[in-house]
């Protein structure tokens, strides 16, 4: 057993930008449209569906859907692409759970951590973002640090083709923003 | 037992395992970093599935709608809060336990 | 089935305490840290654990506020509380 210094400081960090404002031009006002039933289902679910309590709901929907127009990021997601998303991230989480629920209780651990830099092909924002939270949530993997060209990853365990599984990932993540990813630039 | 008790009942169980599970992790992992890994993945999962158990037993839409919104709260607080402790605890030059 | 609900958030207080054990430990604020997302995490199965067995509506409410903070308190924390980097109390 040795203990390593992750050696951080040498990587300049990328902050996530403040969302630039935004107010709805012509043809947002579709996009304000579906804000707003989203978040008048998001109300009627909160209140359980008690209809005497519209008279403050639909003021704090207006306001909730002009806030987050005004907020929204450049990227958004692509509905029938997250239809897509939802299964392989539930399927793909619980075995994360069951893998590390598996090593925690083992008698003998099998951990072998070690540190994976995976080089982003994404755009920076809230692609890379997403793609930084769902990580830690999937088997074996921690993200560590968005920095300004990779994903800094802490791996529990080193049976695992990590990169492959990145890489499979950020497909899975671009598809969701709609972006096109350069292939095989770093091939 | 109802018919859908013989689906909530496991689901609630296992649920309570993960979490058991994931604090085993919390009191024998060597290191904060493979602590966040037992947490965040096994709370996640171990949440999940209860909230799969009492959507099963809820007797309205709007409560399946909030339990599953309680549930995507966690989850986005769980990994956002799991990468700044990460990333804070690197910074800080906390060592990483390596077999 | 309310039983069965008593008995399982009883078990749920058995990692609260695995996660206070962890707080007080420590040994980096880290982990502690960590420790006080296990109480809001935890904190929120119970009450929808409690809801279902009570049928008593408003404890999901409850639980929906407890995820809201969870996730503030715990970024504020990072945030402010633990953003000049300095020495930590690392025992190692």
């Amino acid at each position: 057993m040795k203990l390593i210094q992750p050696n951080l400081r040498a990587h300049s960090s990328e902050h996530t930008s403040v969302w630039p404002l935004r107010w709805p031009g012509r043809g947002h006002w579709l996009g304000f449209l579906r804000r707003a039933t989203l978040y008048a289902l998001l109300w009627l679910i909160v209140v359980e569906g008690d209809l005497s309590s519209l008279w403050i709901g639909v003021p704090a929907v207006l306001v909730a859907t002009t806030a987050s127009t005004a907020l929204r990021s450049p990227a958004t997601m692509i509905l029938h692409e997250l239809f897509r998303f939802v299964p392989f991230f539930l399927i793909h989480s619980l075995m994360g759970g069951v893998d590390v629920a598996w090593r925690a209780v083992h008698p003998r651990m099998p951990i072998a951590p070690h540190l994976v830099e995976y080089p982003f092909q994404l755009p920076p924002g809230l692609p890379r973002v997403f793609m930084a939270n769902t990580v830690s949530l999937l088997p074996g993997t921690l993200s560590a640090d968005i920095c300004a060209h990779f994903l800094k990853v802490h791996v529990l365990t080193d049976r695992r083709d990590t990169t492959s599984e990145l890489r499979k990932l950020e497909q899975r993540v671009a598809a969701l923003f709609g972006v096109v990813l350069p292939e095989g630039a770093l091939e | 037992m109802t018919p859908s008790d013989y689906i909530a009942v496991p689901l609630l169980v296992s649920g309570v395992m993960f979490f058991l599970a994931g604090s085993a992790g919390l009191l024998r992992f060597p290191d904060v970093y493979t602590r966040l890994h037992a947490l965040t993945k096994s709370d996640n999962v171990g949440l999940g599935l209860i909230v799969a158990g009492l959507v099963v037993e809820a007797d309205s839409w709007f409560v399946v709608g909030k339990l599953l919104f309680i549930w995507l709260l966690v989850l986005l607080a769980g990994a956002s809060v799991a990468n700044l402790i990460t990333k804070g605890a690197m910074q800080r030059g906390t060592r990483m336990w390596t077999r | 089935m309310q039983t069965l609900h008593f008995i399982l958030a009883l078990l749920l207080f058995l990692t609260l305490g695995a996660g206070l054990w962890r707080a007080v430990v420590g040994p980096t604020a880290a982990d502690r840290m960590l420790a006080v997302q296990v109480f809001g995490t935890t904190a929120v199965t119970i009450t929808l654990l409690f809801a279902q067995a009570f049928g008593n509506a408003a404890l999901r409410d409850v639980a929906l506020m407890f995820a809201v903070l969870a996730a503030v308190t715990a970024v504020a924390f990072v945030r402010r509380a633990w953003s000049e980097v300095g020495v930590d109390d690392d025992s190692e």
